[in-house]
């Protein structure tokens, strides 16, 4: 104990430590401690919660275009506690604007700005303004879809600042486009001028709070005391409440982290962070050039108001003015938050008639893009997670290199226009926008798979829009090739009895088993080569076995080369639906391996050699057959090699 | 602790007085110069961005035989190379263009996704007959012009882009036309369309 008393003793003669801790503790409390006095400490408890998480966040963020996305995913998915760290720093962060409202709300009520106190009044309003812009700031930082979108509106709108505003936007962006520099100087602003100018007025903030005492609602309300012990065991209360609150965010939904950015594929869903929503709301009303009434002159007004507010308040009917004013202002962003959730919401809430068809669709545009963009953050993330990770020209290129998330893309350009994209049997959600409900062209659901080609070998299927039925097809009715649909419909007529019909049938099992294992299916890889009896068997009857079991005595390869050509506009079944016989087929329908002269509708998307000329890139074309073979990588394959590999 | 600072009544004299003013303003102009100086050299890098001039590239974004005069808006990426400071990348997709050409028209009008409003991306959905921007809802008939006139948002009309047509000569002598753009970013929120060159 006297060891302790000789070192406080030692500090007190050289820097006055007993006088400092007295003055921070023990400032009176004027009628006793109260819980409506622990809005300012809860304010400067989130802000060193900001200050602790991020500063560990910082020794993990990298910010170039390259790096920023994959940092974040790395702190967030990788390292241990890491979502905690930034899930905290997250909702800490809008905790803090909802702090902010309730001790302005506080200070304007009770009139708290009268003097003395109009400068600290001032300079909380700065401290208010300084909080906004590390909302904004750090909104970007992790240089997803959402926070890149919404921060583009931001800065497009700043460069529309009267005078100064474009020069101002590139200063922010640091050059005409987002980039590396855009991060760089975002961050550091977010992680150090921001934060030093809100450490900054924060002393003086509370320097003056000091020097003017607290301003107690009510005096004698009970005797006096010192800020130790009552009211900090109040302000940690009411901490621990607040960091209670963003923890259960957290664990509940944790930080959300989208798709990277990419200033090629805009995400429609681009909104900002909740508590800039009624600004963006206020942008609607101003049509035209009036924009800037919206976007500066209008929110200028209101914070030069708020500035001047103390001294409207010195009389009583300034006061009420001003609580008026805040009155107005709180409700009309409450109101404009409504609304413009309302409004993104409109399709989910309401039935679509022909009044409210225009916003009905803009609603239903923006719920489609944000589910597509969640559902493209999680495949990212399930890419980069993948033993390959993350390659080092970003995460970008694994979006772009991936079938599943680009095939559906192209596939809705250049094939969804003709080709129906669905599950004869169950509907699946997520390529519910590649529904054609009037194809002129087959299904190309599950196409190479032993039931797509069971159907097309099925007397009722092969005639159904599925497959060669659809409306104008050349290959039923009075068509002009009909040649496959007459056989297979001959090949198992009504007149046959039942043991010819099931060894027919049976026969074209096994046929469209060996067609299919053509195919090289990864999907199907298992059943393969469980089934190697069956696909020979299979191969043999359609070479000329099946001939033998129809009235017709034919088989496949009397129209169709397998092994042997044949030259009568029929696709080659060798390799059939494999990925290079689809990249063929693709590149050259009218090719003489597939349907020469006849193809009447296929476009040729790569048929030149001057790639010039070509309407697709062959990396398009590999992603849209990986896509349509269901070829993708797939987290689970993963750990079923490495559980082999490490028996 | 030792040495008080000196009381009032110590004043220096005077001539000490004009001494001590030189003194200070010297002082202050020293320490000045000392600030400022590291100050004023990160400024201007700061202020770099305002000096480096972006000009916008004339780039070919589809072959004429990919946009049928049926009056639809067709969708093209503009793939172009891209500078972000020290990288270089070949090809980038860098923004999109709506081609539209009507029955008998030689070249098509081209228009800029960039919404005039507020720089987000305009959309299209296959067969609508207007363009609809995602964010502030702002809607474009086909030929690009509001649809609700000065009411909508957008303060202009969709900006247009120039187009060339080039003819392809091939190595088996057929030719082929080329659309190119010149894709010229725009200042949005204003009534005129201005580069932001």
């Amino acid at each position: 104990m006297s060891a302790i008393r000789t070192i406080v003793d030692w500090l007190d003669d050289r820097a006055g430590v007993r006088e400092l801790v007295n003055e921070a503790l023990y400032e009176s409390v004027p009628g006793g401690s109260r819980w409506r006095y622990v809005w300012g400490s809860a304010l400067v408890m989130a802000f060193v919660t900001q200050a602790l998480t991020g500063i560990f966040l910082w020794m993990a963020y990298s910010p170039s275009t390259q790096t920023a996305w994959e940092s974040v995913y790395y702190i967030e998915h990788e390292m241990a506690g890491g979502w905690l760290l930034r899930g905290i720093h997250h909702y800490m962060a809008q905790m803090m604007i909802v702090l902010l409202a309730i001790h302005f709300i506080q200070v304007v009520w009770d009139g708290a700005y009268r003097a003395p106190r109009e400068l600290n009044f001032v300079i909380g309003l700065v401290l208010m303004l300084v909080v906004l812009g590390l909302s904004f700031t750090g909104y970007l930082l992790p240089w997803d879809q959402k926070g890149y979108w919404a921060t583009n509106v931001g800065t497009e709108l700043a460069s529309q600042a009267p005078i100064a505003g474009v020069a101002l936007k590139k200063l922010a962006v640091g050059g005409s486009d987002y980039g590396h520099h855009t991060l760089t100087r975002f961050f550091a602003l977010h992680a150090g001028v921001l934060p030093a100018l809100l450490v900054g007025f924060l002393v003086l903030h509370i320097m003056l709070f000091r020097r003017h005492g607290l301003h107690a609602k009510d005096r004698n309300r009970a005797p006096d005391t010192t800020f130790w012990p009552d009211q900090v065991l109040k302000d940690s209360v009411a901490s621990l409440g607040i960091l209670a609150a963003v923890l259960a965010l957290t664990v509940w939904k944790g930080a959300e982290l989208m798709a990277p950015a990419d200033a090629a594929n805009p995400y429609d869903a681009a909104r900002p962070e909740w508590y800039f929503l009624f600004l963006f709301q206020f942008l609607k009303w101003f049509p035209g050039e009036l924009e800037i009434w919206g976007a500066f002159i209008i929110p200028g007004i209101v914070v030069a108001v708020l500035f001047v507010m103390p001294w409207i308040g010195r009389s009583k009917a300034g006061h009420l003015l001003n609580v008026a004013l805040m009155g107005v202002l709180f409700g009309g962003a409450a109101f404009l938050t409504a609304q413009a959730l309302y409004d993104d919401n409109f399709a989910a809430w309401n039935e679509k008639t022909e009044d409210n068809a225009a916003r009905y669709e803009a609603s239903q545009g923006f719920l489609d893009a944000k589910q597509e963009a969640e559902h493209e953050a999680r495949r990212v993330i399930e890419l980069a997670r993948s033993p390959a990770k993350i390659p080092p020209t970003g995460a970008l290129t694994l979006v772009y290199n991936d079938p599943y998330l680009q095939g559906p893309k192209l596939y809705k350009q250049n094939c969804a226009g003709c080709h129906n994209y669905a599950d004869p049997e169950n509907s699946d959600l997520r390529w519910a926008y590649l529904v054609n409900k009037n194809p002129s062209a087959p299904n190309l659901f599950g196409v190479g798979t032993r039931k797509w080609i069971s159907g097309l070998l099925d007397p009722k299927q092969i005639v159904s829009a599925h497959y060669f039925g659809y409306a104008g097809s050349p290959f039923v009715g009075d068509g002009d090739q009909t040649d496959m649909v007459d056989f297979i419909q001959e090949s198992l007529s009504e007149d046959l009895d039942n043991e010819q019909r099931q060894a027919i049938q049976t026969a074209f099992k096994k046929i469209a088993a060996a067609l299919s294992a053509e195919a090289r299916l990864p999907s199907q890889a298992e059943a393969d080569a469980r089934d190697a009896e069956m696909i020979t068997e299979g191969r043999a009857l359609l070479t000329g076995g099946l001939a033998d079991l129809l009235e017709s005595g034919t088989s496949c390869t009397d129209c169709h080369t397998f092994g042997e050509m044949q030259d009568i506009g029929s696709p080659v079944l060798d390799d059939y639906m494999s990925r290079r016989w689809l990249l063929d087929f693709l590149s050259n329908a009218s090719d003489e391996r597939f349907y020469g002269e006849l193809n009447d509708r296929m476009p040729a998307f790569a048929p030149h050699d001057d790639l010039r000329l070509n309407q697709l890139d062959h990396k398009s074309l590999e992603l849209i057959v990986d896509w349509l073979r269901s070829d993708w990588y797939r987290p689970s394959q993963d750990t079923d090699a490495s559980e082999t590999a490490n028996p | 602790m030792a040495n008080p600072p000196a009381s009032q009544s110590d004043r220096p004299n005077a001539t000490k007085n004009r001494r001590s003013f030189f003194a200070a303003l010297a002082a202050i102009t020293t320490g000045a110069v000392v600030v400022l100086t590291p100050l004023a050299v990160g400024v201007v890098t700061f202020l770099s961005p305002l000096l480096r001039k972006r000009q916008s590239s004339t780039v070919r974004v589809a072959l004429l035989a990919q946009v049928p005069d049926d009056g639809l808006p067709r969708y093209f990426p503009v793939v172009a190379d891209r500078e972000d400071a020290w990288n270089r990348y070949p090809q980038q997709r860098v923004g999109g263009v709506y081609l539209v050409r009507q029955a008998d028209e030689a070249a098509p009008t081209a228009f800029t996704a960039k919404c005039p409003h507020a720089g987000c991306f305009i959309g299209y959905a296959a067969g609508a007959d207007h363009f609809q921007c995602p964010c502030h809802t702002s809607a474009f008939k086909l030929d690009g012009s509001r649809v609700r006139g000065d009411d909508e948002v957008s303060p202009r009309d969709m900006d247009q882009l120039p187009v060339e047509l080039r003819e392809l000569q091939l190595a088996s002598g057929e030719t082929a036309t080329e659309v190119w753009v010149e894709f010229i970013d725009f200042q949005t929120g204003h009534k005129q369309p201005i580069h932001t060159t």
